[in-house]
């Protein structure tokens, strides 16, 4: 199903709730709403939180009605992402309440599986990175932030950072 | 690497400028494949944060990434020699890392090479304004060596040939 005829299915059951179409909503948005946490909260449990959070909003107002143009669902949801990420820095709650009424499929907001890697092959990978490039990649990774103090232009690391994880995922591609 | 791949690296690491970032975002959202894609490094970027914290690599760091370790809460074994120096050193159980930090005049330096027995390590990181190198072998292999000398070598290389920075001794022996 598109998503402006999802959000039709949702919007369009005002008495009778679509369940399927909710539940398909849900698994759509869920992982994306998630990366989206955490790539601006940079924290799981703040991102689960967000997951939540942004489904029951976005699922309150679909019922209601009140996406005007379907063909922009993706756009909604985002626009969603954004205000409550800003709500809160600004330390203002929207989730009262909300969490009474509404019951977002528990698998919809948990962490998937996430993809194993082989140890030692992952060990290997990187220790065939050169020693720099090892560098970057273990401390982008381990603080989620650039890189300060390299000895690198913010140009310069960010090429350094493309052909180290170009080697790095074609060398686990390779195992 | 994909211009698309090399597109979600830089979103992830914010490196896109904040219109590109927000018109990425918007793709993003609409697109399963690319939300595959991101999911994919960040599961990659889990496993590498995974094995440093496990002490499967090894590395030459930056001081951000030693300073964040420290503040993560990580059991830091530190050893400071100065050129010509030697150290008894060892790793304890309870020790996350050892790092050995390597004073050098490094102030007019373009690029250092690290060489030990086993090998040469071409272009390492290093703190210019410290006058360090930090130096992180990796702690789980470390953990199961027994008595051994390692010696190391610092040189700066530049466009007129390379020229030795200092040499330092370390005498390990199992805690």
């Amino acid at each position: 199903m598109q998503d402006a005829a999802l959000a039709r299915a949702i919007a369009g059951s005002p008495h009778a709730i679509d369940a399927a179409a909710e539940a398909e909503f849900c698994r759509r948005f869920a992982p994306r709403v998630r990366l989206y946490g955490l790539r601006h909260l940079r924290d799981r449990h703040a991102a689960a939180d967000l997951v939540q959070q942004v489904l029951m909003m976005a699922l309150e107002r679909l019922r209601a009605g009140k996406l005007r143009d379907p063909e922009r669902l993706a756009s909604f949801v985002l626009g969603m992402c954004r205000m409550v990420v800003m709500d809160q820095r600004r330390g203002t709650a929207r989730r009262e309440g909300l969490l009474e009424e509404w019951v977002i499929p528990e698998e919809a907001v948990e962490d998937p599986e996430p993809r194993v890697f082989e140890r030692d092959r992952l060990a290997g990978c990187l220790e065939a990175l050169s020693e720099r490039e090892r560098s970057v990649v273990i401390a982008g990774f381990f603080e989620e932030s650039p890189c300060a103090d390299l000895k690198v232009s913010p140009g310069n690391l960010r090429v350094i950072r493309h052909r180290a994880l170009g080697k790095l995922r074609a060398c686990m591609e390779a195992a | 690497m994909s211009a698309e791949f090399a597109a979600l690296v830089d979103y992830w690491f914010g490196d896109l400028p904040r219109e590109e970032e927000a018109a990425f975002e918007e793709h993003l959202f609409g697109c399963d494949e690319c939300t595959t894609k991101l999911a994919e490094l960040v599961a990659l970027g889990g496993a590498v944060r995974a094995a440093w914290r496990d002490g499967a690599v090894r590395a030459v760091i930056s001081r951000a990434l030693f300073d964040a370790m420290k503040g993560e809460g990580l059991c830091l074994r530190e050893y400071a020699l100065t050129p010509g120096g030697s150290v008894q050193c060892t790793i304890a159980a309870a020790d996350d890392f050892v790092v050995s930090r390597l004073s050098a005049p490094l102030a007019d330096v373009r690029r250092v090479d690290l060489v030990t027995d086993a090998g040469r390590f071409e272009d390492v990181p290093f703190d210019a304004a410290a006058g360090e190198v930090l130096m992180c072998p990796a702690p789980a292999v470390l953990k199961r060596r027994g008595k051994f000398t390692l010696r190391a070598r610092l040189l700066a290389v530049d466009d007129a040939g390379e020229r030795v920075l200092g040499d330092y001794t370390f005498e390990h022996s199992p805690s």
